[in-house]
């Protein structure tokens, strides 16, 4: 009995249970557990599932408040942004339908050529809107959370845009929501293109840089980077369709000491705003399967006795 | 029964307080989450609730509702599956480790000595996520123990309060 409480039951004197000590042991073992099973061998899906469905109902009423302040501040905001932001997008529409109306063409005439050098079609690749419901709170991480799970048709690995360029990857997928890695989560690779000069190289996540940025690692120190170049998904990773925006050079560091460039890349989707997103499929369910590698020729061992 | 000098001799705990009171605790953690985002140094109320009836009431909250609470926070943030489970276990069995001693001072020295605890809580958090590769959230995260540990003389003024109400005599008075 706890000290100073009135109290009907008497307190048991010899049944206390198991001793803190061995259960401390015991969780602490099975927690360690869990962690060696999810990082290393990431056998605990079914487990996050069970737990997170059971979650879901929780998640969804708390999710009113936060979505009802998000909508009553739109509802507030001035006429007259809304009006500015209404312009804005009719001029940025009237510089892409410029583009728009060449991409037909252009389409045609590829179409065409490929046709004539006998290449493959490109892969289109189905998309899908979801809404981002809210930021992953684990500080270690960059993710958000998308409202289109299992039940929706969401595979783990698609990748997620935004209007303005890539912004991630689908990492977990539970039935009703899933969770997005984005572009500047530190384990994040994401293949690009310097449309520049065609070189193609890997970006990482970068949060120590800046609050968010990437990082295009392995590229030699004298390699042609410039500051403001685009960087595309260049489409080699079977994930991402070909083309897409994804950062923009900021930052070129040549060091001496160093056979490689330190470049620091700025995201060029919303990675801390994104409201309405894009789930595409990954690339890899259209393209065929990679041929089998042929198997060595077994090769007698010099010193093997005969 | 050993009293302290000055004290109220309390009511007995209703344990639907205690389980709603450490529900809304999590439901209060997933909605800070959900509406600000991920920030490092937002305090864990969980923490704080769980370490406040590990010390008031060791026979019902301990260590095995904490590994369960951990879990589940650890699914909603989507962090390593047990982290969150390790850290809470610790923090719970330090808690039971001093919660014979703890009651004696007065509670603003008690918010100093769960200061430790909670301190303690988010280094095991913070060395578990290095050593699996997590990128470092910023200094702000000192920040965390010690808000919750300012929260420590509200909690045991607001959590007391049912216990402190006056017994009712008629509830058990032969008529």
């Amino acid at each position: 009995m706890p000290l100073g409480t009135l109290d009907a039951a008497p307190p048991p004197f010899f049944r206390q249970g198991p001793s803190a000590l061995s259960k401390l042991t015991l969780f602490s073992a099975l927690a360690l557990f869990l962690m060696v099973a999810d990082v290393r061998f990431q056998i605990t899906q079914p487990v996050r599932v069970a737990v997170a469905t059971a979650l879901y109902p929780v998640q969804w009423l708390l999710l009113r408040p936060v979505l009802w302040a998000r909508d009553s501040g739109q509802y507030f905001e001035s006429v007259k942004t809304s009006r500015s932001s209404v312009d804005a997008a009719h001029q940025r529409l009237n510089l892409q339908s410029q583009r728009a109306h060449q991409v037909e063409q252009l389409a045609l005439e590829n179409s065409r050529l490929r046709l004539l050098l006998g290449l493959r079609e490109r892969v289109t690749t189905p998309a899908q809107a979801a809404q981002v419901l809210y930021d992953a709170a684990d500080p270690y991480t960059r993710k958000v959370i998308i409202d289109r799970g299992m039940l929706d048709g969401v595979l783990a690995g698609s990748p997620v845009l935004d209007e303005t360029g890539v912004l991630g990857q689908v990492t977990r997928v539970y039935p009703l929501v899933s969770e997005v890695t984005l572009v500047t989560d530190r384990e994040q690779a994401t293949p690009v293109l310097n449309t520049r000069t065609g070189a193609r190289g890997v970006a990482f996540g970068d949060p120590s840089l800046h609050a968010s940025a990437l990082e295009l690692r392995f590229t030699a120190a004298n390699a042609d980077v410039q500051v403001g170049d685009l960087l595309t998904t260049s489409g080699v990773d079977g994930v991402y369709p070909s083309g897409l925006r994804v950062a923009r050079v900021a930052k070129v560091e040549r060091r001496v000491d160093s056979a490689f460039a330190r470049i620091a890349c700025l995201p060029l989707a919303m990675v801390t705003g994104a409201m309405n997103v894009l789930v595409l499929k990954p690339v890899d369910l259209q393209i065929a399967a990679r041929p089998s590698e042929p198997t060595p020729a077994v090769v007698p061992r010099k010193g093997a006795k005969k | 029964m050993i009293m302290r000098p000055g004290h109220q001799l309390l009511l007995p705990a209703n344990p639907f307080f205690i389980w709603g009171s450490l529900v809304g605790a999590l439901s209060l953690n997933m909605l800070q989450n959900m509406g600000g985002g991920r920030a490092a140094w937002v305090p864990d109320f969980l923490a704080v609730v769980l370490v406040f009836w590990s010390i008031h009431q060791p026979q019902r909250i301990g260590i095995g509702s904490a590994f369960v609470f951990g879990l589940f926070f650890d699914v909603h943030q989507g962090a390593m599956l047990g982290q969150h489970a390790l850290a809470y276990t610790a923090l719970s069995f330090l808690a039971i480790a001093i919660h014979r001693r703890l009651l004696w001072f007065t509670v603003p020295s008690q918010a100093f000595q769960v200061l430790p605890l909670f301190a303690a809580f988010h280094a095991i958090e913070w060395v578990v996520r290095t050593v699996a590769g997590g990128a470092f959230p910023g200094f702000l995260m000192l920040l965390a123990p010690v808000i919750e540990s300012m929260l420590w003389p509200l909690i045991s003024v607001l959590f007391l309060l049912p216990q402190r109400k006056a017994p009712d005599p008629d509830a058990n008075r032969p008529l």
